[in-house]
């Protein structure tokens, strides 16, 4: 975990830095731009790829870098043409609000069970050498449901995330 | 896109010419400059890594961001500099106490302010004129910048080299 968290430490103080940018280039032309957006999804992939293996739904080392593939995990986000601009200030403002306040709230006792649910499945992993179908689609869910909070928070999209973790 | 080796530089290419996606990279270079703002870090450096990071990502991808990506990177680096002797000096009066607070500093820090200021309304101007495929030079910079990206060199891959074969001479 060390060598990919070290590394997705500095690529994430530059995704920051290009979502802050983006917002402006949002606000002003209504477009996410493309090279941007995909750094971002490429970014998102990576940790997806990490977190999967974190969470032990999957096995095998995961890839490094940007353009680093994997068959088990995959995470397609399309291209936003536009974005509404007035949308994006409704986000700045109230954001936290509407959005970042209930779906945390939810989140956190979620994520909660998530780690429960880990536990339990490594010890059953460790005997039986299964995965329990159930819990590998909750812990996904939560993944989920924490990328799309995420993509609708950084301006990637205008679509509100559902309160669930199913696709 | 025709060179015109004859007057030693490339063709600049027009604003139908280019892409939407090549316009938004060269806009970004100028963006790079609210870098420390996005990262959360109020240091000046980090604008300037940024620009430096973002001309090594982008600079190959065409000529024409290439060419807003050295202007922006080299206009950076005169008010970068500058910042860092403000820095240093605000350090040494009210951290250290080696330097007393006069007029010398606030007419340098005065200075300062409108050099930041320029290179703040210049970006813009920058940015806006890029994202409009047109190319914008800034008071020295733009030539240095033209100079980098568009100048015809030897090993340019782009440039035609004489034809081996000729046809026999009758």
């Amino acid at each position: 975990m060390f060598p990919h968290a070290f590394l997705l430490l500095f690529f994430g103080i530059w995704g920051s830095i290009l979502s802050f940018i983006s917002f402006w280039i949002i606000l002003f032309t209504g477009r996410y731009p493309e090279s941007f957006f995909e750094f971002q999804v490429k970014l998102m992939r990576w940790q997806l790829r990490l977190n999967a293996r974190m969470y032990n739904l999957v096995d095998d080392y995961p890839s490094f870098g940007l353009d680093g593939t994997d068959e088990l995990t995959s995470l397609e986000i399309p291209y936003p043409e536009n974005l509404g601009r007035g949308h994006l200030l409704l986000k700045a403002f109230f954001g936290w609000l509407y959005c970042a306040l209930p779906h945390v709230f939810v989140l956190y006792f979620r994520l909660l069970a998530t780690m429960v649910v880990s536990f339990l499945a490594w010890w059953i992993v460790l005997f039986t050498g299964k995965f329990p179908e159930g819990m590998h689609g909750f812990i996904t869910g939560t993944l989920r449901w924490g990328t799309r909070l995420g993509l609708y928070l950084g301006n990637m999209t205008d679509e509100y995330p559902p309160f669930s973790g199913r696709e | 896109m025709e060179e015109t080796v004859e007057t030693g530089y490339h063709a600049l290419p027009q604003p139908d010419e280019l892409g939407t996606r090549e316009k938004e990279d060269a806009m970004g270079a100028y963006l790079m400059m609210f870098a420390s703002i996005g990262a959360g870090l109020p240091l000046p450096i980090i604008n300037l890594i940024a620009s430096v990071i973002y001309y090594f990502v982008n600079s190959k991808k065409s000529r024409y961001i290439k060419f807003h990506c050295h202007q922006s990177l080299f206009s950076q680096l005169p008010t970068s500099l500058m910042n860092a002797g403000l820095m240093f000096w605000l350090f040494q009066i009210f951290i250290y106490d080696n330097w007393e607070y006069n007029n010398n500093f606030v007419g340098y820090a005065v200075m300062v302010g409108v050099f930041n200021l320029a290179y703040f309304v210049l970006s813009i101007v920058g940015a806006v004129k890029a994202r409009k495929g047109q190319v914008y030079y800034f008071l020295f910079f733009g030539r240095l910048a033209y100079s980098h990206a568009y100048k015809v060199r030897e090993n340019d891959s782009m440039v035609k080299s004489a034809p081996v074969n000729q046809p026999p001479s009758m």
